[in-house]
């Protein structure tokens, strides 16, 4: 019990960031190269905190009400940025973070600027962190099975075959804006209710980083790709709490080595050899050649 | 007033424009995002830094050896961050991963080396001489800035146009495939590219380092995103493009901090962006046949 009670806090920021991890895998699924989680985390972890402190809503309203801002937000900034592809997606996105973080620091009368919010209430437990990762990893579940997860994959791998089936590619951009922005806005929102206080600095290149990283370390077809690269890059600073000063090397050379020797990031390669595996057993038991997958 | 504050932008944005050069140039003939270019900018005015402080070494020494600097920086990056992924044929998507982790790990070994410090050039690096000219108070360094600025710019100009290595890196700027068959040996064009790219950033390093006198590790990342702006407004990839956006964002920016207020300036700048690539995704300079086909034909 006691080691619950010690990694507790641990366990809960990690929970935390698997539910913005999910907000940058679902953009990466779908091919977008968006790098905008942070900045519809600021959205909603500012909504909520503002609600919560100001107004004296209650947290589970402020979180609902976070995630439709988040969604909101992102499906006004998808209008211009799925139009985009690439490299100038990656940078349009990367500048929307930027204004919302200066938005964030000089709107004073809203956001108190450098000093941020404080004094939230502590509503986020570990538990409603885990309820939180458990639906909203449903949640993507459920979609990854559908049409629009089928047309996600296509859109990613190839979109000149996406658009030859007929899959309205701007559309699949857009929803993954929209899906992107909601679990963002809840996961900034849960973070809010978590930490007791927020600034505008956290939502800024390096949470951008550290969202990616997730994602490209776990892998970014499977679901679990995300909660993997979330627990790797969550619990590895504390495994190595000795070598503190060397964290942002190492977050770096894993960024580098993983996007260089396991491109498609560990769950997916994993996935994929053990598929591969019985796909190529099950082919030399009936002896069907020529069917490669 | 309005003239003073004109000149003052004219000078930073000559600068972000040689920074944005060196990245606009890796992107025109590799097709790199270097998103460790601002950690190759500030490596090069610690280098500068360095020069100065501990060898003594006048101003121009510093830029030197600033330029050399970061041009090595560079080349070791290609060769540690992006060689690996080419090899592969990666997608452009791995580049930026990659560059990113890159980035980090620059700037937490600058951070680990300075303690943090933000440093400066000593008082007696550059003369401090004012000029009147039409009424403008017009410091020597501006006008240093200006003319090593344009130096630069017109031997690269000179360097592309002019020579036949030049002419090389704007055959595999054109086609890869085509001058690689045309006996283009793409490994001394990559070092080149990557080395006047890192040169690029090194000299603006050493430049705004003793503009606004303080050099940092965090001193990139403004650079850097203040550069995604001067390239998407002046259109990927092209070289006058670059150096007139760089100029634009530079009064853009100045402008908007003495007139409106300083916080807003981010939030001008980056909406400009946006602003540029709702519209005209290539560009204001860009060719209609580079950066287009990356955007999406709807």
């Amino acid at each position: 019990m006691s080691f619950f009670a010690g990694y507790g806090p641990l366990a809960e920021l990690a929970l935390l960031n698997m539910v913005l991890a999910f907000s940058q895998y679902i953009v990466l699924r779908a091919g977008v190269f968006s790098l905008g989680s942070a900045a519809f985390a600021a959205v909603g972890a500012y909504a909520a905190a503002i609600l919560a402190t100001r107004y004296g809503v209650p947290p589970a309203l402020c979180m609902v009400i976070a995630l439709v801002a988040g969604g909101f937000f992102g499906a006004i900034v998808a209008v211009p940025l799925a139009r985009l592809r690439g490299v100038f997606q990656a940078l349009a996105t990367l500048a929307l973070v930027q204004i919302v973080l200066s938005l964030a620091l000089n709107w004073t009368s809203l956001t108190d600027g450098a000093l941020g919010i404080n004094s939230i209430p502590k509503a986020v437990h570990i538990t409603e962190a885990a309820i939180a990762v458990v639906v909203v990893a449903y949640f993507l579940h459920v979609i990854g099975m559908s049409g629009i997860g089928r047309g996600f994959d296509i859109i990613r791998e190839d979109e000149t075959v996406a658009v030859s089936l007929g899959y309205d590619v701007r559309k699949h951009h857009m929803i993954a804006f929209v899906l992107s922005g909601a679990i963002a806005g809840l996961g900034g929102a849960m973070h809010a209710f978590s930490s007791y206080s927020i600034t505008p600095n956290e939502f800024g290149f390096h949470m951008v980083v550290m969202l990616l990283a997730m994602v490209v370390l776990g892998g970014r077809v499977s679901i679990f790709g995300p909660i993997v690269g979330a627990l790797i890059l969550t619990g590895l600073p504390e495994l190595l709490r000795g070598f503190q000063d060397y964290r942002s090397i190492m977050q770096g050379a894993l960024l580098m080595l993983s996007i260089t020797f396991l491109p498609r990031g560990i769950v997916d390669t994993v996935l994929g050899r053990l598929r591969h595996r019985s796909l190529s057993r099950g082919a030399s038991a009936k002896d069907r050649d020529g069917v490669t997958i | 007033m309005l003239a003073q504050q004109l000149l003052n932008g004219v000078v930073v944005g000559s600068v972000y424009g040689l920074f944005a050069l060196g990245f606009t140039l890796l992107f025109g003939v590799n097709h790199i995002m270097n998103m460790a270019h601002g950690a190759v900018f500030m490596w090069g005015a610690f280098a500068g830094l360095f020069a100065v402080t501990m060898f003594d070494l006048p101003f121009a020494a510093a830029l030197v050896i600033g330029a050399v600097a970061g041009g090595l920086l560079s080349v070791v990056l290609d060769w540690v961050a992006f060689r690996p992924l080419r090899k592969r044929n990666a997608p452009e998507f791995s580049a930026i991963v990659s560059s990113i982790g890159a980035n980090l790990i620059l700037l937490s070994l600058a951070q680990q080396m300075t303690a943090t410090r933000v440093m400066r050039f000593p008082f007696d690096t550059f003369p401090i001489r004012f000029y009147e000219i039409l009424g403008v108070r017009v410091q020597l360094l501006q006008l240093v800035i200006m003319a090593v600025v344009i130096l630069t710019v017109v031997g690269l100009v000179w360097y592309l146009q002019r020579t036949n290595a030049g002419r090389q890196i704007r055959a595999v700027a054109y086609s890869e495939g085509t001058s690689r068959l045309l006996g283009i040996n793409p490994f001394s064009i990559n070092f080149q590219v990557f080395f006047l790219s890192g040169a690029l950033a090194g000299v603006a390093g050493v430049l705004i380092g003793l503009v606004f006198n303080s050099v940092h590790f965090m001193m990139g990342e403004p650079l850097l995103l203040r550069a995604f702006v001067v390239i998407i407004l002046g259109g990927l990839g092209s070289i006058p493009g670059a150096l007139i956006a760089g100029l634009l964002i530079g009064i853009v920016q100045v402008l908007t901090v003495s007139y409106l207020s300083a916080g807003m300036a981010d939030v001008v700048v980056f909406s400009l962006l946006f602003l540029v690539l709702l519209a005209r995704p290539t560009g204001l300079f860009g060719s209609a046949s580079g950066g287009a086909a990356r955007v999406a034909r709807q």
